[in-house]
């Protein structure tokens, strides 16, 4: 028993420390070492996140140069499928481009509404530049949907920066280094998109499915039915997470498990360039306009100055209006008081009226009966049935029209 | 059978084939461990590390094994040295069989190749869901830790070939 104790001993230990003869390192060591990383990568000291910066500046990089044969081949299979499909490409393309010239001119009549709405709202608007960024690794887990682009803090990208494939959103920026960031697609588990679907406007969240679709969660049970199937969904920009009003997918109702699916625009698996919006805050048209009609006064601090004063001259206008409004109102409200008080007194007044009313007619009542039975209901010889007039029993026989007993 | 000239440049790649094949399975985009199939993937790494340490294949080094895991974890996006952790704990509990045995066998090795992937996945699940809050799909892991499984029968009549050519 001893002896094979001794023998796992010696093996766990001969596992854990013994190097052979070209190991630099014993595995104990290089546990310990990735548990202390594991520990460190988390802590946010500088020199740590410039240490990992650079470790996946390389690793990014060298990812990139390995992946290049198997890139080749990829694209050299999906060029020859395109060939072998080009003129029913060709056909079906001309026909979506006369349909998406008429879908233009709409467009841009409603982004120029939108964008006078916009200016109507708040003075300022939105508006984005969009960078072109390479796709350099498209590293497929199963655990994670991500992709590395060729832009980084360099070009002003930012943790959250939203990342397009033309028109369609593929997702945001989850790390940044100097010149590349990770994007984590809208098909990764952890990825939460506020949307909202038409026709209905319905309000929800998209969540990845891990797969190559999204599934709507966080909906209330009686908004479902009024998801129709290949109905639009848009992002709501609720959160700022995402902005608002960028197509994401249409909605797969024909799913086994009854779940809400949602068919992304784009395919995520052939994204080869993409772009990363970043914003800025631009005053409009109108500001501009106004800005240059008052140009007297060209410091920006005095114009602000002036415009809070007007704003103040305002507010105490439309105090002092309140104020008076209210003192009116206080004087009617207390006369509406003392009216309903009048009312009240009144209306006890016929209240006593009516009850008096009530036994008055009991009497006249007592009184017609008592004419016709006070004969039977009296006791008038010694040993008669009836009452003593007057009492509560006599009044009692005379209601019951003579009769002594029940 | 390709024969090589022994000092040969050829012959010195053909030797550090195994370890190259591991960093381009963790460098590349082509990934055995998500083949984009439904309910299939294995983790080529989990079996290419434990059949050759198991064999004490000289030239496979340690810490080029956790180097490549650091690598892995940069381009999957998983937290750093998490897969080199991996990796490692692969290379003792195969090295601990190692010792233990004085009669290799295939299947004992199968079988229990078997419990230390599932011991590991579980160990990275864990970690992953309980330190880091990632949003993990089980199933992935239990596919993912089967196949691996079934395939290292697979792979090991070719490593075993390979072996046999470098001795022969």
């Amino acid at each position: 028993m001893a002896e094979s104790r001794d023998d796992f001993i010696i093996a766990i230990r001969s596992a854990f420390l013994k190097k052979s003869t070209k190991q630099k390192f014993s595995l104990l060591t290089l546990a310990f070492f990735s548990i202390f990383i594991i520990v460190l990568s988390n802590l946010n000291f500088k020199a740590i996140t410039v240490t990992k910066s650079v470790i996946k500046e390389i690793v990014y990089r060298s990812s990139f140069i390995v992946s290049i044969p198997e890139n080749f081949i990829k694209s050299s299979y999906l060029n020859l499928n395109e060939y072998s499909t080009f003129y029913q490409d060709f056909k079906r393309i001309e026909e979506e481009l006369d349909q998406l010239k008429s879908e233009n001119i709409s467009t841009k009549i409603i982004k120029s509404e939108n964008e006078e709405l916009k200016s109507l709202i708040d003075g300022y608007s939105f508006t984005s530049n969009k960078i072109l960024a390479k796709v350099i690794v498209d590293h497929e887990s199963p655990f994670l949907r991500s992709i590395i682009i060729n832009k980084g803090s360099k070009e002003k990208i930012k943790i959250g920066t939203n990342i397009y494939d033309r028109n369609y959103l593929v997702g945001r920026v989850i790390e940044v280094n100097y010149t590349n960031s990770r994007v984590l697609l809208l098909t990764d588990l952890n990825s939460n998109i506020p949307v909202s679907i038409i026709p209905g406007n319905v309000q929800a969240i998209v969540v990845g499915n891990g797969d190559k679709k999204g599934e709507i969660k966080y909906i209330k049970n009686d908004l479902i039915n009024k998801i129709n199937d290949e109905g639009i969904a848009y992002t709501s920009g609720t959160g700022s997470i995402f902005r608002s009003g960028t197509p994401v997918g249409t909605v797969d109702l024909k799913n086994e498990n009854e779940k809400i699916l949602i068919n992304f625009y784009s395919d995520f698996t052939q994204l080869k360039y993409v772009f990363a919006e970043i914003d800025e805050l631009m005053p409009t048209t109108v500001e501009i306009e106004e800005n240059n009609q008052t140009n007297v006064s060209s410091n920006t601090e005095q114009i602000k100055l002036d415009l809070i004063s007007d704003e103040l001259q305002i507010l105490e206008e439309s105090n002092t209006k309140f104020l008076k409004e209210n003192k009116e109102l206080n004087t009617l409200s207390n006369e509406l008081t003392k009216q309903i008080e009048i009312l009240k007194a009144e209306n006890e007044f016929q209240k006593n009226v009516i009850q008096q009313h009530d036994l008055n007619q009991e009497e006249l009542e007592f009184l017609r009966l008592n004419l016709i039975y006070s004969a039977k209901c009296q006791s008038k010889k010694l040993f008669s049935k009836g009452f003593k007039v007057g009492t509560p029993e006599y009044k009692e026989c005379i209601m019951r029209k003579g009769k002594i007993s029940d | 059978m390709i024969k090589f000239e022994k000092k040969n440049l050829l012959y010195k790649i053909y030797t550090w084939l195994p370890i190259l094949a591991l960093f381009i399975s963790v460098f590349n985009e082509f990934d055995l461990n998500y083949l984009n199939i439904d309910y299939f993937s294995f983790n080529f790494p989990f079996i290419l590390i434990f059949y050759f340490v198991l064999k004490a294949y000289h030239r496979f080094d340690y810490l080029l094994v956790f180097l490549a895991g650091l690598f892995n974890d940069t381009v999957v996006g998983l937290p750093l040295g998490l897969s080199s952790l991996s990796y490692i704990l692969i290379c003792i509990f195969a090295t601990y069989l190692r010792n233990i045995t004085i009669s290799p066998n295939l299947i004992k090795d199968w079988f229990y190749f078997l419990f230390i992937i599932s011991l590991i996945n579980s160990i990275n699940f864990s970690v992953l869901f309980l330190f880091f809050s990632y949003e993990l799909d089980i199933t992935l892991f239990i596919i993912n830790n089967f196949f691996t499984f079934l395939f290292y029968i697979v792979f090991s009549i070719f490593f075993k070939r390979f072996l046999k050519s470098l001795n022969d």
